[in-house]
């Protein structure tokens, strides 16, 4: 029984078709099925769709033998833990892409701000440069939004340098090259018969060969950003984009090149004094903790995740906004208990002395709650998404946001805890703007506040 | 499973969080279960404290003799005082155990100190006026992450000079270390000396840009002396071979008068870091103490602008240390010349063949004879008395004492229990004076 991680996301399509030049295609893997696990062909094992990022931790903890993704991932989780269980076996030949610093104007503050969704790259990047003083912002996305306001570069996966000069950054300097590689686990490689999978996958790919990250020659005059005189407002991209827009709309706040569907990331919004950046709400806490905005519209449940990991930030909900609403829950998958209590002790029955797993997209709001539940032994696995089908094979427990429940009866799951009921908001930091910049936050606040006093109209939350 | 010092090996899922994805085959654990210490982090038990305890207290007593007052520093320090480039090679950076703190917002990174000579420039920095002459001890630990099964916890006994004592600033850390290593009565210790610019100046003359520079080096310390032919070919004007400095163990004045002969007029730089050299190794042989001269003696560590040396017993480095001139500017402070050591506790701690349990010569147990309020105050109050005359005083039960053992109860007074035998005691006096007559 062959257990297989493939990536959902932009790496699907060549997968899917890779797998079926190779002789052991997935017919609704590649049909795009929304499912998450297939059975493959011949009962050779199952193979189970994942976001990309997560392929490494998941073939490493040995929920899966083999596993197909990015060499970006693989070196992204080998910097950090460098004797992870996970050997490259070969290069599929797609998926090309290299990871790039990129600046806007060739500057940086004294200690160098790196955005990435790639942090503990970017960490090594910063200490084989030898940067003497450093920040590194791990962002889930838009990394190249960053500078050079809020970050001073930003590494960033491209297929070349030409791509990043379309997003109005420069690259100076391509510190790893990657593809998309096969991943085993060490120990299923020694003790598990796959030769029926990997034959073909090996046959169709070439010798993986670890890439080196390069040290960087970095040349950057060091400045200091002066504070422009105008309001900075972070907006979300993603599943918070409509909603965003919902109470822009009921504020009477137009706003041109952001709607319900479509983002650009420097929007101009038709509110004097007040500029406009469209990023990731799970970055926007630490980046108005930071600074970097005045304001941000997320969700409370970002807010908290910032919060229990930074207890003395900055910052602070200043207006629910009253969308977007959906709880935070305890979820698990064929456990005798309706309660997480009850859980953890058949767990201690059934797994004496091995840790509960808990998945999580928001890593710190689960460690949180394992604390505040004495779980006893833990482990909490960062996830970027596909959520639904980690228990209870890859994790005991899955913190989950929920909403109507349709998902979690779908799946046959059980929400043991619905512990955190989350909405849209408008945070600051708490220390708010001064001189005439105040008069424009106030006024900001007010529209919105408003606006949220109306009853929200059906489907708008 | 295999053993190894009552630790066993097991095959087993590895916990998540630092060290997650660690050798996820093979979990470091004891026969505990879950009750097991993280791989990489060291138990001491009460045998082995007591010798690392025995290597502090010489350690200290002979810093306090010489003028020097103990320091501490936080275990958790700003990652960026060791990024400073200088500092600590990329190399280690790579070990370091780095994290946000619970107000890390801002991305900056802390770390658990990988070395304690930049913390206590720090401190330096911080707490003095630039130029002050400061001596400063300290006994405390240093974490770095290893893969080869070695501790990832290291406890060292340090020194640093700080302030502009020159080459008779360098003469005093080695004699002071030498001085503690002989107390410990590890033997004659072998004492290496080098200098931090011999090898700079050669690569530099070799024309090797910064990053070659430290791939050679870095050969170099590797034992890899086909990388001195490759640098040889780069120095056309050289009329001797580079391996009299790369490949031979020099005898103290001697050898440096010979690579003086052979060298200088090929490399002219090589002139300070000889004469800085020779001042030490002259001053050293006044003193009675043969150095032996080695090119490459500093690993990992690039803020060493001087003197460098290490001392050996048994085979084992157990002192290491030099001159870093630059390392107070670089970390943001202001130059100030500085040298210093440090004794690696725990392999001087395992050359010792025994060490008194924690100070103490002579224990006696006290046990009540009865499970009464009255006697157990008894048996307290004989003990106080006993400790304070020097005694280590467990109270036991009789069943589970080891000789000598006194058995109290205030109605039938005091009984000694000695060589196998019994007898009764009339005072504290009696019982102190057939103690100190024991074996």
């Amino acid at each position: 029984m062959i257990r297989l991680a493939l990536p959902t996301g932009p790496l699907r399509r060549d997968t899917a078709a890779f797998l079926d030049a190779a002789g052991c295609g997935i017919n609704e893997y590649s049909a795009g099925s929304r499912a998450l696990r297939f059975e493959m062909p011949g009962g050779a094992g199952f193979a189970r769709v994942f976001r990309e990022k997560d392929i490494p931790a998941q073939v490493a903890l040995g929920n899966y033998d083999l596993g197909i993704c990015s060499s970006h991932w693989v070196e992204e989780l080998a910097q950090r833990f460098p004797q992870f269980g996970v050997l490259s076996l070969s290069d599929l030949g797609y998926g090309r892409s290299s990871l790039w610093l990129a600046t806007r104007d060739h500057a940086a503050e004294e200690s160098v701000r790196i955005a990435s969704e790639y942090p503990n790259l970017a960490d090594a990047v910063a200490r084989r440069a030898r940067l003497p003083r450093y920040r590194i912002y791990p962002v889930w996305g838009a990394a190249d939004a960053y500078p050079p306001e809020d970050a001073d570069l930003a590494l960033v996966a491209a297929v070349d340098g030409s791509t990043i000069e379309r997003d109005g950054l420069t690259p100076v300097a391509e510190v790893l090259r990657g593809s998309a590689i096969l991943i085993g686990n060490r120990a299923s490689l020694a003790s598990r018969d796959l030769s029926p999978l990997l034959e073909r996958i090996l046959r169709a790919g070439s010798a993986a060969l670890r890439a080196e990250l390069r040290a960087p020659s970095l040349s950057l005059r060091t400045v200091e950003r002066p504070r422009q005189a105008r309001l900075r407002l972070a907006l979300p991209d993603g599943h918070a984009q409509s909603h965003t827009f919902a109470v822009l709309q009921a504020a009477g706040i137009a706003i041109d090149g952001y709607d319900d569907e479509l983002a650009v990331r420097r929007p101009r919004i038709a509110f004097d004094g007040v500029d406009v950046k469209v990023i990731r709400p799970q970055d926007m806490p630490q980046q108005v903790a930071i600074g970097n905005f005045d304001v941000a519209i997320t969700g409370r449940d970002w807010l908290f995740d910032h919060l229990v990991q930074f207890p003395s930030s900055p910052v602070e909900e200043v207006l629910d906004l009253r969308r977007s609403r959906y709880g935070l829950a305890a979820i698990v998958k064929d456990v005798p208990a309706d309660s997480v209590a009850g859980a953890l002790a058949y767990w201690q029955r059934t797994r004496p002395g091995k840790p509960v797993r808990i998945a999580s997209e928001y890593p710190n709001i689960a460690d949180h709650f394992a604390r505040e539940r004495h779980a006893g032994r833990y482990s909490v696995i960062p996830i970027a998404g596909a959520s639904e089908g980690f228990v209870p094979d890859d994790a005991e427990i899955l913190i989950e946001g929920i909403d109507t429940g349709s998902s979690v009866r779908a799946n046959k799951l059980t929400v043991l805890e619905r512990f955190f009921e989350s909405t849209n908001c408008l945070i600051a930091n708490k220390r708010r703007p001064e001189g005439p910049l105040r008069a424009v936050y106030d006024g900001f606040v007010e529209r919105l506040h408003a606006a949220v006093q109306e009853p929200v109209a059906a489907g708008g939350s | 499973m295999r053993a190894r010092d009552g630790i066993h090996f097991v095959r087993g899922p590895s916990p998540f969080g630092p060290g997650f994805f660690d050798l996820p085959e093979d979990t470091v654990t004891t026969d505990a279960g879950a009750a097991s210490r993280v791989r990489g982090m060291q138990d001491l038990l009460p045998a082995e404290m007591d010798r690392v305890r025995s290597v502090e207290a010489a350690f200290a007593g002979a810093c306090r003799a010489w003028g020097y007052r103990e320091v501490r520093t936080p275990v958790i320090e700003p990652l960026h005082l060791f990024t400073a480039a200088g500092t600590l090679s990329p190399k280690t950076l790579d070990s370091v155990y780095s994290f946000l703190d619970w107000d890390g917002w801002s991305g900056e990174r802390v770390v658990l100190r990988p070395d304690s000579t930049i913390p206590v420039a720090r401190l330096y920095a911080e707490h003095y006026a630039p130029g002050d002459t400061a001596r400063l001890f300290y006994r405390q630990n240093v974490f770095r992450f290893t893969d080869d099964g070695s501790s990832r916890e290291e406890w060292q006994c340090g020194v640093e000079l700080v302030g502009d004592t020159g080459p008779a600033g360098d003469v005093e850390i080695v004699l002071l270390a030498r001085e503690i290593v002989t107390k410990l009565g590890l033997g004659t210790p072998a004492i290496r000396v080098s200098h931090a610019g011999m090898v700079r100046t050669v690569l530099a003359a070799a024309s090797l840009d910064a990053v070659e520079q430290s791939a050679a080096y870095d050969r170099l310390l590797d034992g890899d002396i086909t990388v001195v032919d490759e640098i040889e070919s780069r120095l056309p004007s050289l009329n001797a071979p580079l391996r009299l400095l790369f490949d031979v163990e020099g005898a103290g004045g001697q050898y440096l008068a010979n690579v003086r002969a052979a060298l200088l007029s090929a490399i002219p730089a090589l002139a300070t870091p000889l004469d800085e050299l020779g001042f030490v190794v002259e001053a050293l042989e006044a003193a009675g103490v043969a150095p032996i001269v080695q090119a490459v003696l500093a690993r990992s560590f690039e803020y060493y602008s001087g003197l460098v040396f290490k001392i050996h017993a048994d085979g084992e480095r157990i002192v290491s240390g030099g001159r870093y001139d630059g390392l107070l500017e670089l970390i943001g402070g202001t130059r100030v010349p500085a040298s210093g050591f440090a004794l690696y506790v725990t392999p001087t701690s395992r050359l010792l063949a025994s060490a008194p349990a924690n100070g103490v010569t002579r224990t006696v147990d006290v046990a009540p004879t009865a499970r009464t309020a009255d006697t157990i105050a008894a048996a307290h109050t004989l003990a106080q008395e006993l400790r304070a005359h020097g005694l280590s005083v467990r109270l036991t039960n009789a069943d589970a004492s080891t000789e000598p053992l006194v058995l109290c109860e205030p109605s039938r007074g005091m009984r000694l229990r000695l060589g196998g035998r019994e007898r009764p005691v009339e005072s504290t006096t009696e019982l102190l004076a057939a103690l100190e007559r024991a074996p």
